[in-house]
């Protein structure tokens, strides 16, 4: 025997006021990681605090990466109805990795950067192979 | 101070229509209670591990604690995502290590199966960092650990047929276990022929989503001589360790840092240079197959990229080197995530106490390890226990 529970719907508002400039960069196809001035490290994805206590800059992220691991997801997560199977990948450049959707890819491969929206009109990364 | 394991209760795991997260949680307890011969006013202490972004009370420590007995002795629940009973065993032991309490139960209850299967999905998918991973990739938990799997296959070589072999070992053991989730042998030819849920793991690859529930009850060395108790399994060593919540910022897909981190602090603090000699058999985070491999390397099973080998060999099954997931692994006994770390527990006591019956496997050091990993690796934890 069951009971139904009372329904809950929570839907967060997110404040990204620290990386908007990463928000609204992909908007205009733009993917940023922030570097510290003090100490020389990058953030991605880009954070708007070094550890150091130094100053961060946005550095545009772009040419070549190289893809280390991917997926194809298959069984879909709620969220994501609108969804065809995607495939996740995550590639690096330079000293950050980045996560982007892609098709056919393989670990080795080399891709560049673009940015898009899905099916649910979030904005994010693709990469595509060279 | 020394701490014991002086009684462990487990329900059995699978999907539980039957009760209650409160009505299930006592299963284990009661056992764990009986299995100690004591009764609850002889606790000081009760640790809830519980994740339960799945459950309907959404702060199920007092519910659960009070539908066992323990409403007078302030539960604390603790939560380490997959690892969240490992978590609730160390904070029950640090309790008694430093005085604070004598007697200590730690509880991991899990439900899983109350919620569709998609949400079940993204609450997993969530277990990274969501703004930077589910929110704009959707990123399922099959999906992080396929990303260590391809990345593992590029670099070693490591082949389907190879993850399909710990399934294979899985089932193989929880068929003779009755708390587990599955009851049936399987082939490799059936692993490599079920559907893709995260390319290249497929549907046998993955533990299934399980309600169960599990009790450690522990004491100090002085309380245990008072009890009179002399069937005790004492924790020889605890490493815990952690890791990013973002996956693009981890070294490599194909280990998890976190682990080797845990184990070489367990490995130093018991001061075992050569686990596969100076264990008897070990419990591992085997939620996928992928897993199970990258745990044989990162606790130093074998070495790194051979984790695949060790399988094919059948160096793991029980006769084996050195027997690993005696009870059907997460895998096939399930993974009912707060239960899972106090259940290993559970598993390794019974084979150090000699009573796994059919999966009972030969003894010759007396010490286990357990390895329970929460996330993909976000945090970690090996543990030595010695009869």
């Amino acid at each position: 025997m069951f009971i139904e529970s009372r329904e809950l719907v929570m839907r967060h508002r997110i404040p990204v006021s620290k990386t908007a400039k990463f928000w609204k960069g992909l908007e205009r196809g733009k993917v940023y990681k922030t570097a510290c001035r003090e100490c020389g490290r990058e953030y991605y994805p880009p954070k708007a605090d070094c550890f150091c206590g130094g100053e961060v800059e946005w550095v545009e992220i772009d040419g070549r990466g190289v893809v280390e691991a991917f997926t194809t997801v298959y069984t879909i997560p709620s969220g994501f109805e609108r969804s065809r199977p995607y495939t996740i990948a995550i590639a690096r450049f330079g000293k950050v990795r980045v996560m982007g959707w892609a098709d056919d890819v393989s670990v080795g491969d080399e891709v560049t950067i673009r940015t898009g929206q899905d099916e649910n009109g979030v904005w994010k990364v693709y990469f595509e192979v060279v | 101070m020394r701490v014991g394991v002086i009684g462990v209760g487990c329900s059995k795991f699978g999907r539980r229509d039957d009760v209650t997260i409160q009505e299930l949680s006592y299963e284990a307890v009661k056992e764990a209670l009986e299995d100690a011969g004591i009764a609850q006013d002889d606790i000081d202490l009760s640790v809830v591990g519980s994740v339960n972004t799945r459950g309907y009370e959404l702060m199920p420590a007092v519910p659960v604690n009070e539908y066992c007995g323990f409403e007078d002795r302030g539960p604390f629940r603790v939560e380490a995502a997959c690892a969240t009973g490992t978590a609730a065993i160390y904070a029950a032991c640090t309790s008694i290590a430093s005085g604070m309490a004598d007697v200590a139960i730690a509880i991991g209850v899990e439900k899983m199966t109350e919620i569709e299967t998609a949400v079940s999905l993204a609450i997993g998918g969530r277990a990274g960092n969501y703004l930077w991973e589910f929110h704009q990739y959707g990123t399922t938990f099959p999906g992080y650990y396929a990303m260590h799997a391809t990345a593992h296959m590029a670099r070693y070589g490591t082949t389907e047929e190879q993850l399909a072999k710990v399934a294979v070992k899985a089932h193989g053991n929880a068929v003779k276990n009755p708390k587990a989730h599955f009851q049936k042998e399987i082939t490799v030819e059936d692993v490599l022929n079920s559907r893709y849920i995260a390319y290249p793991l497929k549907l046998y690859d993955c533990s299934p989503i399980s309600d169960g529930s599990a009790a450690a009850i522990l004491a100090s060395e002085e309380r245990i001589r008072e009890l009179g108790i002399d069937n005790v399994v004492w924790i020889e060593s605890a490493g815990y360790a952690s890791d990013t919540s973002n996956m693009t910022n981890r070294e490599s897909f194909v280990g998890l840092k976190a682990a080797v981190m845990a184990a070489d602090m367990a490995y130093r603090k018991a001061g075992i240079d050569n686990p596969v000699k100076e264990i008897d058999l070990a419990a591992v985070h085997d939620c996928f197959t992928i897993a199970e491999i990258m745990a044989y390397e990162d606790l130093r099973f074998c070495r790194k990229g051979e984790g695949g080998r060790l399988v094919e060999n059948g160096d793991t099954e029980i006769g084996g080197k050195l027997p690993v997931n005696t009870f059907g692994g997460l895998k096939a006994k399930g993974h009912p995530l707060g239960a899972t770390g106090v259940a290993m527990v559970y598993e390794v006591v019974k084979q150090l106490r000699e009573e796994a019956g059919r999966l009972q496997v030969d003894l010759r050091s007396n010490r286990a390890l357990i390895h329970n990993i929460g996330g993909t690796g976000h945090f970690a934890f090996v543990m030595i226990f010695r009869r």
